[in-house]
């Protein structure tokens, strides 16, 4: 328990550091409820469900971002080099900025969940399908966020964004063309398929499986990114 | 005593994108601190002092060589729980000064009112128990550098390791950080002090060590380094002040002039044949500024250009005086 504690308050660190951009994310959540509030909800129940969908969507994209630039930032700004000047160790400290990105899109998540339970299961929607599109949400962050944080181990932001985009898109497009097994390399793009193809009409599509998957994958990632991080020389800025 | 922090031989190269350019950062750095001492780490801008500090923290790691802090290889968190680290220009993050030491003091493994109660020394110990509410982020630079400070102190370290810690501080904060680390000092711990302000570092290091190019030059204790081996200056009386062109005239019918240590004996023997009378000859006692020009290059060594004694036309057949060290 001790071990995680530094864990723990580097996530809780990351999550206060970067609460503007969080608290952005959860106000355009508010939106879909304001929607639900303004609108003739039961006649325009498609359109709130695509705006329950993109929002999803950006879930994702935050996570890749939030996980792209947390580690250049801390570098950037030196403040990095108090904190491993303590008793943590490399592995310590990007478990805890993951942590941090799993914090703010689990928060995120919940808030999508809980909005969408009130707009949406109100006109007919399962509930028990939101939230388990949510975890769907979830593993999806959680595997970018690792993939973008792998990378900014050694790439600024904008490369970072740019190489997880290449590494999510092409097992994306494989899957796509594909099908099959090729949906389980890095299946951001299978996870999030089975949220953009939730209707109101379809059966609800399991993606447990793609979940466990994401879930061991990111774990891969997290330690190839540790494997990384602890060769490289961290107060040297990557620029 | 043992070494609380070793350096073995280390080379250090920043290397570029694709490996096209390389700097080299440390060259050979070999050096030893001992527990108990203050030792003062001296160096012009970019002569590897930074990078020698990073690379015992486990910031960067050597291209070649290796080292040891408190028994263990450099980079091992277990060893930093020990350490207190100051960078230089500290960064920190903007949160109410107490919350942010109890949240490094956290970092290294302190918790409930033994964190509470470490937190609030520390922060009176650097003079900012008042200050212990507001954000630092309306901080001065020198109050910036104090929370560093007590950061750095809050988990009573058996080492500690800072770099520039008083370049922004006023004189007053300057000398009570000096108190402290004389305080610490007494309480058998260790300081690894890298600094530029000269003066300081004489005041208080025990042993010091010049760093230039990457390159340690010189490595001592300061009464030994600023004993000049090549300078002696002679007090003589009953000559006139004329007859060295450096002397200058003091009471008693005295005169003080600088000579080259190589001319210490034919300058007594002149001053004899003078019918003077020799009333001390001394190595001359250098400031520590003077010692950091000669080894850093902002001072030639060579005899020749030494200063601006003047030569003596020795004659060439004079013997030599070799001093024993």
């Amino acid at each position: 328990m001790t071990h995680f504690r530094p864990i723990w308050m580097i996530a809780l660190n990351f999550v206060r550091e970067q609460r503007w951009p969080i608290l952005v994310l959860q106000l355009s959540v508010l939106g879909l409820a304001g929607l639900g509030l303004l609108t003739d909800s039961r006649q325009d129940r498609e359109d709130i469900l695509l705006l329950f969908k993109q929002l999803g969507a950006y879930g994702v994209l935050f996570s890749v971002f939030f996980g792209g630039s947390a580690l250049y930032n801390e570098r950037r700004s030196r403040r990095i080099l108090a904190v491993l000047g303590k008793a943590v160790t490399r592995r310590d400290y990007l478990s805890g900025l993951l942590l941090g990105v799993m914090l703010a899109a689990g928060l995120f998540c919940f808030v999508l969940g809980f909005t969408g339970t009130w707009v949406l299961g109100g006109i007919g929607f399962s509930v028990s399908y939101i939230w388990s599109l949510m975890v769907c949400v979830l593993a999806a962050c959680l595997l970018a966020s690792s993939v973008a944080l792998f990378y900014s181990t050694h790439l600024n932001p904008w490369l970072s964004a740019l190489f997880t985009g290449l590494t999510l898109g092409v097992p994306g497009a494989i899957a796509f063309q594909f099908g099959g097994w090729s949906g389980y390399i890095l299946p951001v793009y299978s996870l999030m398929r089975v949220f953009i193809k939730a209707s109101f009409e379809g059966p609800p599509a399991t993606a447990l499986s793609y979940v466990v998957v994401a879930v061991a994958e990111a774990v891969g990632l997290w330690l190839a990114a540790s494997w990384v991080f602890g060769k490289i020389d961290v107060a040297v800025a990557v620029d | 005593m043992p070494a609380v922090l070793e350096f073995q031989d280390i080379i250090k190269d920043y290397r570029g994108l694709f490996r096209r350019r390389t700097v080299r950062a440390l060259d050979h750095f070999t050096l030893q601190v001992e527990e108990g001492e203050i030792f003062g780490f001296l160096g012009p801008n970019g002569a590897g002092k930074t990078t020698a500090i990073h690379l015992a923290m486990g910031f960067v790691r050597p291209s070649r060589g290796k080292g040891k802090m408190l028994g263990q290889r450099f980079g091992k968190a277990s060893a930093r729980r020990k350490v207190g680290f100051l960078a230089e220009n500290v960064a920190l993050y903007h949160r109410p000064a107490e919350t942010l030491v109890r949240f490094y003091g956290a970092l290294n493994g302190l918790s409930g009112e033994t964190l509470t109660r470490r937190t609030r020394e520390a922060l009176d110990t650097v003079g900012l128990l008042h200050e212990s509410n507001r954000n630092v982020a309306k901080f001065s630079r020198g109050m910036l550098q104090r929370i560093g400070l007590a950061q750095a102190i809050v988990h009573d370290p058996d080492l500690l390791i800072l770099d520039e810690p008083t370049s922004a501080l006023d004189p007053l904060a300057r000398y009570a950080v000096r108190e402290m680390l004389l305080d610490l000092r007494s309480r058998g711990k260790t300081i690894f002090l890298s600094s530029h302000l000269l003066s300081e570092v004489e005041l208080i290091c025990d042993r010091i060590a010049v760093l230039n190019r990457g390159r340690l030059v010189r490595t001592g204790r300061p009464s030994e380094l600023l004993e000049s081996s090549e300078e002696v200056e002679v007090t003589a009386r009953g000559i006139p002040v004329a007859s060295f062109p450096s002397a200058e005239a003091e009471a008693d019918n005295r005169i003080r002039f600088l000579i080259k240590a190589a001319e210490q004996r034919y300058t007594i023997e002149r001053v004899w044949s003078m019918g003077g009378e020799i009333v001390s000859v001394s190595p001359r006692k250098r400031s520590l500024e003077d010692l950091f020009l000669e080894l850093t290059g902002g001072r030639s060594q060579d005899p020749a250009k030494m200063r601006d004694i003047p030569s003596l036309d020795v004659p060439p057949d004079t013997p030599k005086i070799v001093k024993e060290s």
